[in-house]
């Protein structure tokens, strides 16, 4: 066994334990080892990449040398790895964004608690991605949904309180629907290691035996993680968690957290089930037309938002209806075309909270629609930012945008019943998505109007704007550059992720 | 490889780019208008320079033999490159020439608009972003700069900032989003059933592929066009142009019109002829519903602008009329219909960039909007309506001007064309469209020669100058600073009131021609309207070529 093949534990050990040590340090130690444990995940997970890549095959991983039935596994493919990978980038860059805002949001004091949150969050999310196990997914969905109710609550207000409350009934609900569906698999198939259900699964698929038995599985499954990822219409908690919470958690909960739920159900999909049985299986039509009425909906209503940053939230919902109109499609270009939404929305995403975030410090710290008018001239960078991942959004060419739409959009030619459906969906879903966005980027660059002398101070509650040159915040400045790079790479480069994402799903296998 | 061709695209862009976060100096002055100042002329030698440029790399290189770049690759079957071909040639020419013309119009004209910084950035960005568009080499580069037009010509329509500009150029978003996604969804398609999507004469669709799925690609490029047709202001989604072109500063509604609207027109001309192929769509319902859908566009637009009292409102939907004109011929899939389309091209560009700089005359000088405040107008303003003159014949096409040209082969290649009852009803609308486009625009021209015995020039002009609410009231307040820069004008009346070569009757009328630098582009434009009237031999030979290399194959020597 090479060496090499301990990285993916190591790296989720050395979160976990990193996490209680937080706790006893100050603010800024706990920041420093954050950062540290981020990057040496980030590291450790491309190496894994590169030697997986280089293997050709995935490695699995006995934790203690326990084998099969009794022990715990890992399970390493291209995908996971790049995956791992991926979100300590995105990770690190939203922890790089939020550093101001954590300082003036968070009580003094408390700032240690919330790297303790971060690095349980990283950890849960690496073990959603590396393990083999379903009972050990379950155990660390429950961890992540612990600790990003924290990173919401951190920022003590009352809206973060009412919007980690509902966060916290709207996610015990979905891991106890994802709880019950793996209580079923167990008992159908008698085992919980991903692998060996998935022979079970086959066997029983054969004979026709428990078929109801593992619908519901699946269904219950595929219900709970989507009510987690905010799918239409179990979205109710996500405008105000990722509204009112301070910006890394924003930032995070919206580009990783889900992510890591809806690649959980993929691995579900793929590894668990088998895709065999879920694309003759009438669950994926329901997770396709909840994704379309997602896409809508989202629009829809970050249309109507006055709040810029609840807009993005809103948007976010549209997006995640995008995923899973993807995974409806029901075939294995529809599940690379999410897989590569995962990463495109990730990317974007954060780029947009971190750019908000910016236009509000350019504008009083408040980002209501009326107060930010003429913030991109004011902050330039975050005016750039906020327009790349506009446009991102919107489906420009040469950003990931446009890649994922012309994705979801191949996948979609040809297919019997849900070409036309997904094709409109996509049409409104863009439609919508331009105008809420362009009329944003238009607010941020049209200039304020100054109201003369007395009407302007009589105007009470109007937050005073003033301009932020790059250099202020050099930390979020960095950070925004690398998200519009990150970005554009995706956009332009997408070839190769392509052709790792479709690897990557052949290896699940 | 040929990386030059990157220069007519990039530079502009850049240069824009530039414009918009260099600090030249803008100070305010008391009406509140920014305006730019320094003495100097730093702002247009910078734009001129960097116009000039752009505009001789583009046509230098699109002359010069045929020429291909990759930029990069955005998937490993659609490389994202420029080349130069003959369509796109023409085009290519077509943008310069309007857009130096215009830019040389536009320096004392957005004076009195103000922000000229952000203004030129981006008219500098659009030029080099049209470049581009003309320059794509496959479909893809195509909508990348389709939508990369909208997006940085749409600040040209909010140019002045108040709300109904804003509504109007979200409007123009928001239908222009429509009909690129439209494209978009057709790419789609034509992704999976074509050979490749790069630009070939004659179309790239691949039979086989095709064989059994005719309803739904034929569905598929309908609504593509639909798309693509929502630029160039084809029937269902035409309602933008009319809102968009009245708000937007005169120069912006001129090269709207007269260019960024032939996107449109340039993109529907590579999916037909250079995609799917003319072939596949003769006589299929795509075809026959397109040119009900252009004639009635025709005709819509040409009714519509007959009634309509605002002038720039009036050019607007002369525009979507004309365009549709265009439309027809391409949809004729003949080589003389192919021909008369691109001569109109040619032709309605440069006549419309006329009217509307005209139009920007009226408003500069007069702050006249309206079609009944300029009546007598000619009097005060002989050489700029001489030059209106010239260009409404030749938008109703009246030989020797180049309408009647574009218009003559239109006719022809509907009579010649085998599409059962449009061979004849084409011409007759054509007709019809004429008498109404003489209807529309040659009264202006008579009434303001001959106003009649009711008019009373002076008193009206007085009444102008007073009256405070009126929009460009300023304009002529002695005491306001916007007087000074009026007084090039001034003088030069009195100049020609000495020599006595234009006033002789009327002492009272004063003529009050535009600056020097305004009323060139005009005359040049007027006569480039009448030589591509007169001498089209050349053009209709290049054209023609074109028309034959894609309809039939040949390319003649």
């Amino acid at each position: 066994m090479d060496f090499v093949q301990n990285f993916p534990f190591i790296s989720i050990i050395l979160t976990l334990f990193s996490g209680p040590l937080c706790s006893v340090l100050n603010g800024k130690q706990a920041r420093r080892v954050n950062t540290a444990v981020i990057v040496a995940d980030g590291i450790l997970s491309f190496l894994v990449l590169g030697y997986v890549t280089a293997a050709g095959q995935p490695f699995v991983y006995r934790m203690g040398h326990f084998s099969a039935p009794w022990g715990n596994e890992i399970r390493v493919g291209i995908l996971e790895a790049f995956m791992a990978g991926f979100f300590c980038v995105i990770m690190l860059l939203c922890m790089l964004g939020g550093i101001r805002e954590r300082e003036v949001q968070i009580e003094e004091g408390k700032q240690n608690l919330y790297y303790v949150m971060v690095n349980l969050l990283l950890c849960s999310l690496l073990a959603l991605i590396y393990t083999n196990d379903l009972f050990t997914a379950y155990v660390f969905v429950e961890i992540n949904t612990i600790s990003a109710c924290g990173l919401i609550m951190i920022r003590q207000t009352g809206r973060t309180f009412e919007a980690a409350t509902r966060y916290m009934i709207m996610s015990l609900l979905g891991s106890g629907l994802l709880l019950l569906g793996i209580c079923y698999l167990y008992a159908v198939t008698g085992h919980l290691l991903m692998s060996n259900i998935r022979e079970q699964v086959r066997v029983i698929s054969a004979t026709g035996q428990y078929h109801i038995s593992l619908m519901v599985a699946l269904g219950l499954m595929s219900v709970g993680l989507a009510i987690k990822s905010a799918l239409y219409p179990f979205h109710a908690w996500l405008p105000d968690a990722y509204g009112y919470s301070t910006l890394s958690s924003s930032a995070i909960l919206s580009s990783l957290v889900s992510k890591g739920y809806i690649f959980l159900l993929i691995k579900i999909f793929y590894r668990v089930i088998g895709f065999d049985v879920v694309w003759e299986s009438k669950v994926v039509n329901v997770l396709f037309v909840f994704g379309i009425a997602g896409m809508i909906m989202g629009s829809l209503s970050a249309m109507k938002e006055s709040n810029l940053r609840r807009m993005i939230a809103y948007s976010s919902v549209a997006q995640i209806g995008y995923i899973y109109m993807g995974l409806g499609l029901a075939t294995e270009a529809g599940s690379v075309a999410s897989i590569y939404h995962v990463l495109s929305h990730a990317a974007t995403k954060s780029l947009l909270f971190v750019a908000a975030s910016g236009l509000a410090d350019a504008s009083g710290g408040s980002d209501r629609f009326r107060d930010i008018t003429g913030a991109g001239l004011r902050n330039k960078l975050a005016g750039i930012a906020f327009m790349a991942g506009s446009l991102s959004m919107v489906g420009m060419p040469m950003f990931s945008g446009f890649i994922s739409k012309l994705f979801f959009a191949q996948a979609a030619v040809g297919h019997a019943h849900k070409m036309f459906p997904t094709f409109i969906a996509l049409a409104i879903s863009t439609i919508l998505n331009a105008v809420y966005f362009m009329k944003t980027v238009i607010r941020i660059y049209t200039p304020m109007q100054k109201k003369e002398g007395v009407e302007g101070e009589a105007e009470t509650g109007r937050a005073e704007g003033r301009s932020i040159p790059i250099w202020e915040q050099p930390v979020k400045s960095a950070a925004l550059i690398c998200f519009i790079v990150l970005n554009l790479m995706l956009g332009l480069n997408s070839d190769p992720l392509i052709r790792l994402i479709q690897s990557g799903i052949e290896m699940f296998d | 490889m040929d990386s030059l061709l990157l220069i007519p695209v990039l530079l502009p862009v850049l240069g824009g780019i530039l414009l918009l976060v260099s600090s030249f100096r803008e100070h305010r002055r008391t009406e509140g208008k920014r305006i730019f100042a320094g003495g100097g002329q730093g702002l247009p030698v910078y734009v001129c320079t960097v116009l000039g440029f752009s505009a001789v790399a583009a046509l230098g290189l699109a002359w010069t033999g045929e020429r291909t770049v990759t930029l990069f690759t955005l998937l490993d079957a659609i490389p994202v490159y420029f080349h130069i071909d003959a369509t796109g040639r023409l085009f290519v020419t077509v943008v310069s020439v309007i857009w130096m013309v215009t830019a040389v119009y536009s320096f004392v004209y957005m004076r009195h608009e103000g922000e000229e910084k952000r203004f030129y950035g981006f008219y500098l960005m659009v030029y080099g972003v049209l470049v581009g568009f003309d320059f794509s080499g496959n479909l893809v580069t195509m909508y990348l700069f389709y939508e990369l037009t909208t997006l940085v010509s749409m600040p040209l329509v909010l140019h002045n900032g108040s709300r109904e500009a804003i509504m109007a150029a979200l409007k123009y978003l928001f239908y222009s989003m429509c009909g690129a996604y439209g494209g978009l969804f057709g790419i789609f398609f034509l992704y999976r059933y074509c050979d490749s999507l790069n630009f070939a004469p004659g179309g790239t669709l691949s039979l086989a592929a095709v064989q059994g799925h005719e309803g739904i690609l034929l569905t598929a490029i309908f609504v593509m066009l639909i798309g693509f047709g929502t630029k160039a202001g084809m029937l269902p989604l035409h309602a933008w142009l009319p809102t968009a072109h009245p708000v937007a500063p005169s120069p912006a509604s001129a090269v709207l019109s007269a260019v960024i609207v032939k996107s449109g027109i340039l993109a529907v001309i590579r999916v037909v002829y250079y995609i799917v192929g003319p072939d596949f769509l003769r006589g299929t319902w795509v075809q026959r519903i397109w040119m009900i859908l252009a004639l009635l566009t025709i005709f819509m637009g040409s009714m519509l602008a007959f009634r309509e009292p605002i002038f720039k409102k009036r050019l607007a939907y002369s525009t979507v009329s004309q365009v549709s004109y265009i439309m027809f011929g391409l949809w004729l899939l003949t080589v003389d219909a192919f021909s008369g389309a691109l001569l109109h091209v040619a032709a309605h560009a440069v006549v419309k960039c006329g009217l509307f700089l005209t139009a920007g005359v009226f408003l500069y000088g007069f702050g006249a909007t309206r079609v009944e405040e300029l009546v007598g107008i000619g009097k005060k303003i002989p050489k700029t309506m001489w030059c209106y003159l010239i260009f409404g014949l030749a938008l109703v096409g009246i030989p020797p001007t180049c309408g009647f040209v574009s218009k003559w082969y239109l006719a022809q290649g509907a009579l010649q064309s085998t599409v059962g009852i449009f061979s004849w009803l084409g011409p007759v609308v054509l007709l019809v469209s004429a008498l109404l486009t003489a209807g529309y625009l040659l009264p202006v021209a008579l009434k303001g020669f001959f106003p009649g015995e009711a008019s009373d020039l002076a008193g009206k002009e007085d009444a102008l100058r007073k009256v405070p609410g009126s929009e460009e009231g300023d304009v002529f307040a002695e005491d306001s600073p916007e007087a000074e820069r009026l007084s090039g004008m001034e003088q030069k009346s009195e100049n020609e009131h000495v020599s006595g070569e234009a006033v002789t009757e009327s002492e009272q009328v004063r003529v009050k021609e535009p600056a020097h630098s305004m009323l060139i582009p005009l005359m040049i434009l007027a006569v480039l309207a009448v030589l591509l009237g007169v001498f089209p031999g050349p053009l209709i030979q290049y054209v023609s070529d074109i028309g034959k290399m894609v309809l039939q194959g040949t390319i003649a020597g």
